[in-house]
């Protein structure tokens, strides 16, 4: 079973992808579907915008048009439900997060498969094999491909050199010195908040998730839920602590926004967010000189990094997929996605992180070489694993981020709130 | 012309109208019947995380008796509810004194107080989730320049729910005072003449006479309020998204999670039905209320 499900799961990515090497048709013709138009559904996060920036270059290069229906991410998603559920050709291609909805959607059948069209439909200049397999895999689900990423991520440590510096602390290594950090920098500076990271209920699983693994838990173990388990506890205690005794007041509604502001403001020391905010951090400039950059320091089973990406996907109701694929094709590719980079949009492809143009602009500031050190780490060994490998997985990101809050919260004690989690995602683990 | 020849005049004009009016008739009633009547069909409906659809009867009802979070959202619906109507309903009448009395408050000072309602709730929303931040927020310096210790605002479970009744009765209440102001410019003079001569105090005045002459306006903007109240959703789930934990998780924002980011389209259809029936009681009440209270 298990070999079977490596077979699927690892090897048929990697297969796809090296087959779609040799088949690259050489009449491929951009132009080939002249005159149509896609309808896009894009969140409008920093990704889809700097996409859009080049749409004047696809309608130019393929002839179509490009609709362009962009939504904040909860109501994207809202759309895109109500769209599906009526099984209405109305959307092209979509944007998706295959380790939140990937399982959902797949099993509900709202992707399109795009393995064949990998194979059979590709410019030469394509190259889908230079993107990150980790990436293929994620978003490979019962042997089909259902999106190609369209960027790198994952939450990443920033803390402030100058006031590490100030209380004779060194860059920390472990989750362990990151505490010891914190309860210093309580006593050093008083000013500051020593460590802030994601407090709001269903945003909590994006941070949480590193921690765990870090820690050495799992999710699931043996079919159950198993955050009662000692890594479990220790996970949702060593969290819930961090930002209780040393994070911000409030921080229960914590989120991106808010913790980059809190940060970029000069009033965090340490924050634990994605690395998509470094623009929105460095913004003004006055955490330029002054920022550190780390994966999530090692926990017991060393570093496991989240690492995901939002991925194109063309819709299962589409009557166009072929034209849908002209626009993940192009929007997906090296070209676009170095222009992309250049903005800030950490690439999924190897080959673009390497690119002499985009290392000069990394080069340019210290901590844009961090920032990308952190990536590679994330490409390496990331696990795109937030919340629980089920079909479920949004209503599994609430009840682990309702157990944090309890303890956030001083509701309950720590055996109290993974049981109730447990009770809760026992259930939803046994939905089909 | 006879009286056969006018009344087939008659009828064939009735007719010519009724079939003239007949497609916006219908226009509107479907626009207004098919959703209502969808929402029913699938509040009998089970989806699954998947999307896959069955039949379930009346298994979403009693699904729903059993549920702890829908009793849970019940309550945090109806706190809220009374909370913000009370508030509004208060200073409502009293902004409404303060503009009708104060008739040379100039045009621009009389707008800003009526103008909050008039801005989008998501802006007023991300404007006061900002001031309430409880690190970065103006409200927390505010306090505390002023020796008073800080608040976590919306981050309290204990304070969420007030906070919550400011944030909508900031924006709200000036649109009562509005309501009310026209209800007093109303009234008949000639009873506070009487007044005046019989020597009632202000005071006196305000009880005896206002008061009682402008309930049917105050429960006409109660019944108005009361149906925005309980539908309550845009504020929240811009500043809490129903937290923290679930303390502020009304009916409307746990319906739209479990519709729409849970997909189980037919439970929440059966939430938000069982909040329209709560609605329209609501009216009912209040709508037996203003009959008892016209003059």
């Amino acid at each position: 079973m298990k070999a079977r499900m490596l077979a699927t799961h690892v090897a048929l990515p990697v297969l796809v992808i090296a087959a779609s090497a040799q088949a690259q048709a050489a009449d491929f013709d951009w132009m080939k579907f002249k005159g149509k138009t896609i309808t896009f559904l894009a969140n409008n996060n920093p990704v889809s915008q700097a996409l859009l920036t080049y749409k004047a270059d696809f309608e130019k290069l393929t002839g179509m048009t490009l609709k362009v229906d962009g939504y904040q991410e909860q109501q994207m998603r809202q759309r895109l439900v109500t769209v599906m559920n009526a099984n209405s050709d109305e959307v092209d291609v979509f944007m998706t997060l295959p380790s939140r909805e990937g399982e959902q959607f797949a099993a509900a059948g709202w992707y399109g498969d795009l393995t064949a069209m990998v194979k059979n439909e590709v410019a030469k200049e394509y190259d889908p094999s230079g993107l990150s397999q980790a990436l293929l895999k994620s978003a490979t689900f019962g042997g089909k491909l259902t999106s190609m990423p369209m960027n790198i991520e994952g939450p990443i440590f920033y803390y402030r050199t100058d006031i590490f510096k100030k209380c004779g602390l060194e860059a920390p290594k472990t989750i362990k010195d990151v505490e010891a950090a914190a309860e210093k920098i309580k006593t050093c500076d008083s000013t500051v908040t020593p460590f802030v990271s994601r407090g709001l209920k269903p945003a909590v699983a994006y941070t949480f998730s590193n921690m765990l693994h870090n820690i050495g838990g799992t999710y699931i173990a043996n079919g159950k839920s198993n955050l009662c388990s000692a890594k479990g506890k220790e996970a949702l205690d060593t969290y819930s602590r961090l930002l209780r005794d040393f994070g911000p007041p409030g921080v229960v509604n914590y989120s991106f926004q808010q913790i980059s502001a809190l940060y970029r403001s000069g009033r965090a020391a340490m924050a634990f967010e994605s690395s998509n905010e470094l623009r929105t951090v460095m913004d003004g400039g006055a955490r330029l000189k002054d920022t550190g950059l780390l994966p999530f320091p090692a926990g017991e089973a060393g570093q496991v990094p989240t690492t995901i990406g939002w991925g194109l996907a063309v819709s299962s109701h589409s009557k166009q997929p072929e034209a849908a694929w002209y626009f993940v094709q192009w929007a997906t590719s090296p070209e676009v996605q170095k222009k992309m980079a250049l903005q800030g949009i950490a690439p999924p492809r190897p080959s673009v992180a390497k690119d002499p143009e985009y290392r000069k602009w990394i080069d340019e500031e210290p901590v844009r070489k961090e920032w990308q050190a952190a990536l590679d780490v994330l490409a390496t060994k990331g696990s795109s694993e937030v919340g629980y490998p089920i079909v479920a997985n949004p209503e599994s990101r609430e009840f682990i981020g309702q157990a944090v809050q309890d303890l956030i919260l001083k509701q309950k004690p720590v055996d109290q709130a993974c049981a109730d989690a447990d009770k809760a995602l026992d259930a939803l683990i046994a939905q089909k | 012309m006879s009286d056969t020849a006018a009344t087939f005049t008659q009828d064939r004009q009735k007719l010519e109208m009724a079939a003239l009016s007949a497609p916006a008739v219908l226009f509107t009633v479907a626009m207004i019947a098919f959703p209502v009547v969808y929402t029913i069909w699938l509040g009998f409906q089970t989806f699954t995380s998947t999307g896959k659809q069955s039949f379930a009867g009346l298994a979403n009802y009693s699904k729903l008796i059993s549920d702890v979070e829908f009793w849970h959202g019940l309550w945090i619906t109806i706190a809220l509810f009374v909370l913000s109507l009370a508030l509004q309903l208060v200073f409502g009448v009293w902004l409404a004194l303060v503009l009708f009395h104060a008739k040379r408050l100039p045009g621009i000072v009389r707008s800003l107080f009526i103008s909050p309602f008039m801005m989008p709730p998501v802006v007023a929303g991300m404007m006061w989730l900002v001031i309430l931040d409880p690190s970065l927020g103006a409200a927390n310096y505010i306090l505390q320049s002023l020796g008073l210790p800080p608040s976590d605002w919306l981050a309290s479970p204990t304070w969420v729910i007030p906070t919550v009744a400011l944030i909508d009765s900031w924006q709200w209440t000036p649109y009562v005072a509005l309501i009310v102001l026209g209800g007093l410019q109303s009234l008949p003079p000639s009873v506070y003449e009487a007044a005046q001569i019989d020597g009632a105090s202000p005071f006196k005045t305000f009880q005896r006479i206002t008061l009682p002459l402008l309930l049917p306006t105050i429960v006409t903007a109660a019944i108005l309020r009361s149906v925005d109240l309980l539908r309550f959703f845009d504020i929240i789930y811009i500043t809490t998204q129903g937290g923290p934990g679930n303390a502020s998780n009304t009916l409307n924002i746990y319906g739209f999670r479990v519709g729409f980011e849970f997909f189980n389209i037919g439970y929440a259809s059966a939430l938000m039905l069982t909040l329209t029936a709560i609605v329209f009681g609501a009216v009912l009440a209040f709508n037996r209320l203003r009959g008892a209270v016209a003059w």
